[in-house]
């Protein structure tokens, strides 16, 4: 578990980043409810640059409504929910267009984006294993490669803020630790980031795991595997 | 400015290739429109009908065959083109939300949608009246194409705002297909002998009817159907973009965040809301 470590670098390694900036993400007492029932029942979260943090909690437990408020998706009932920074989203479902290539894709987003260059998509590309693809339509391809393509398109413009649905549905093993490593690696260069999913298999490698529950959100004990359920 | 033009021009391009895409679109209009005007105009029998052309206030006699023509070339391109922006923009929905979050300027994309529209009612009204100048010849054939375009145009944009309220697109297409069927078979002579009734001046593509069948038969510019045509087209597209907007929007940032997306994203919300 590398909470305390890791928080306290975050926190004290770095003052005039971290400590002067506050947290890269932050959620105060939001409450979200659909037709009545409450899905969010007062959720607060703060997120600091450098941390990786996971959210996990059974189906229906609010968990994308959470993210969607975050990426300005959503309009909570009421509280706070800000982020600080360039904001990378993930969705749960990709995102994509089926009558483009990949490499279309890249420079759609590219000038959403206002990027000069692609050198970092291509990084990630070949990160992921899917280089091979970029000339191919989205339809053609695979589920998993169409997952590891929406996971580009959310880091492509190296963002302060990540925020990943389900991140790593999809994806065969080789590339599920490509993706942990690739998170890591995110956070060394002082990204937060917020992985969200119904299970955590390696609970070990967050932060701060968090269970999503009733509505509110609260710090979970960390043993390996963590969901609703384990 | 610079961005936006950019902007402007990436989607451009990603929204004809998107068109290109669609094979299924691009075989109806090449084989369903010459399909439909050729039978249309051999098959229906050449029996003189009276047409009222309201923009001259007189009654032209034209043969069954032609008015079932024009009528029928117009419905070809309304369900194609209605088809085609339907389809375009009911898939890339989700799509286009994502880029306008990713800091895609709205009015880019909405900007690329109307521009695509523009010109693919453009090609297949051109194309229409191709075919048709080879079977007969209008007294007019850039009025006669105008006015296929003005109904293409409605058309194409009433696809858009379909995309944006319907989720299915067999509820879609059913709702073009009907819609674009009672409009214009109502102002057809030879199906409804009452087609001058002041009631269907008040259907869609009531100014492009007007407008072609005037073009074909009559050497006067019909200026007040083209205008008509155009009023539909444009507020059906403006209706087409409002939705477009309001499908794509985000929560809105506090003014002092909201200035720039790649600075910061704050929103914050109150009960108000």
């Amino acid at each position: 578990m590398r909470t305390a470590g890791h928080q306290a670098r975050a926190l004290d390694g770095d003052t005039s980043a971290t400590a002067t900036r506050g947290p890269s993400l932050r959620m105060r007492d939001v409450r979200k409810s659909y037709r009545g029932r409450p899905v969010l029942r007062g959720v607060s979260l703060d997120l600091f640059p450098g941390q990786l943090v996971g959210v996990v909690g059974e189906n229906g437990a609010g968990k994308s409504t959470l993210l969607r408020i975050l990426t300005g998706d959503l309009a909570a009932d009421s509280g706070v929910a800000e982020c600080r920074g360039t904001v990378g989203s993930c969705p749960q479902d990709a995102v994509l267009h089926g009558a483009f290539t990949v490499e279309q894709h890249l420079w759609f987003f590219r000038t959403a984006y206002g990027l000069n260059r692609l050198d970092r998509a291509y990084e990630l590309l070949d990160q992921l294993n899917c280089t091979g693809y970029r000339n191919q339509r989205v339809e053609t391809l695979s589920g998993g490669t169409r997952q590891k393509l929406n996971l580009v398109l959310a880091l492509m413009h190296d963002p302060q803020v990540l925020l990943l649905d389900e991140p790593y549905q999809g994806f065969d093993w080789d590339t599920y630790l490509r993706f942990w490593d690739l998170a890591r690696a995110l956070c060394d260069r002082g990204c937060a980031v917020l992985v969200v999913s119904h299970l955590a298999y390696d609970a070990s490698r967050l932060d701060i795991l968090y269970r999503l529950g009733a509505g509110v959100l609260r710090e979970a004990e960390q043993c390996g595997t963590s969901g609703w359920g384990s | 400015m610079n961005r936006w033009w950019s902007c402007l021009w990436t989607a451009l391009r990603f929204a004809l290739i998107e068109q290109a895409r669609n094979r299924l679109a691009l075989l109806i209009v090449l084989l369903f429109v010459p399909l439909w005007t050729t039978l249309a105009f051999e098959v229906v029998a050449r029996t003189p009908l009276r047409f009222h052309v309201r923009p001259v206030g007189r009654w032209l006699v034209m043969d069954a065959n032609v008015l079932t023509q024009i009528t029928g070339a117009l419905q070809a391109l309304t369900l194609v083109i209605a088809f085609m922006m339907f389809i375009a923009t009911a898939r890339s929905a989700l799509f286009d939300r994502r880029l306008v979050q990713a800091g895609y300027p709205r009015s880019c994309l909405a900007a690329a949608k109307c521009a695509t529209l523009v010109l693919v009612a453009a090609v297949v009204a051109v194309y229409a009246t191709a075919w048709t100048h080879l079977l007969w010849h209008p007294a007019q054939p850039m009025v006669f194409a105008a006015g296929m375009f003005t109904g293409a145009l409605t058309y194409g944009a009433f696809g858009i705002v379909l995309a944006a309220v319907l989720r299915s697109e067999l509820a879609g297409m059913f709702l073009a297909i009907m819609t674009s069927s009672i409009d214009l078979l109502l102002q057809n002579p030879m199906i409804n002998p009452n087609a001058d009734s002041p009631v269907v001046r008040y259907l869609p593509a009531h100014g492009a009817v007007q407008a072609s069948v005037a073009a074909g038969g009559l050497h006067t510019v019909p200026w007040s159907s083209l205008l008509l045509g155009a009023g539909w087209a444009l507020g059906m597209t403006a209706l087409g973009m409002t939705a477009f907007a309001v499908r794509t929007r985000t929560q809105r940032l506090p003014a002092a965040q909201a200035a720039d997306q790649h600075t910061a994203r704050s929103a914050t919300t109150s009960g108000a809301r």
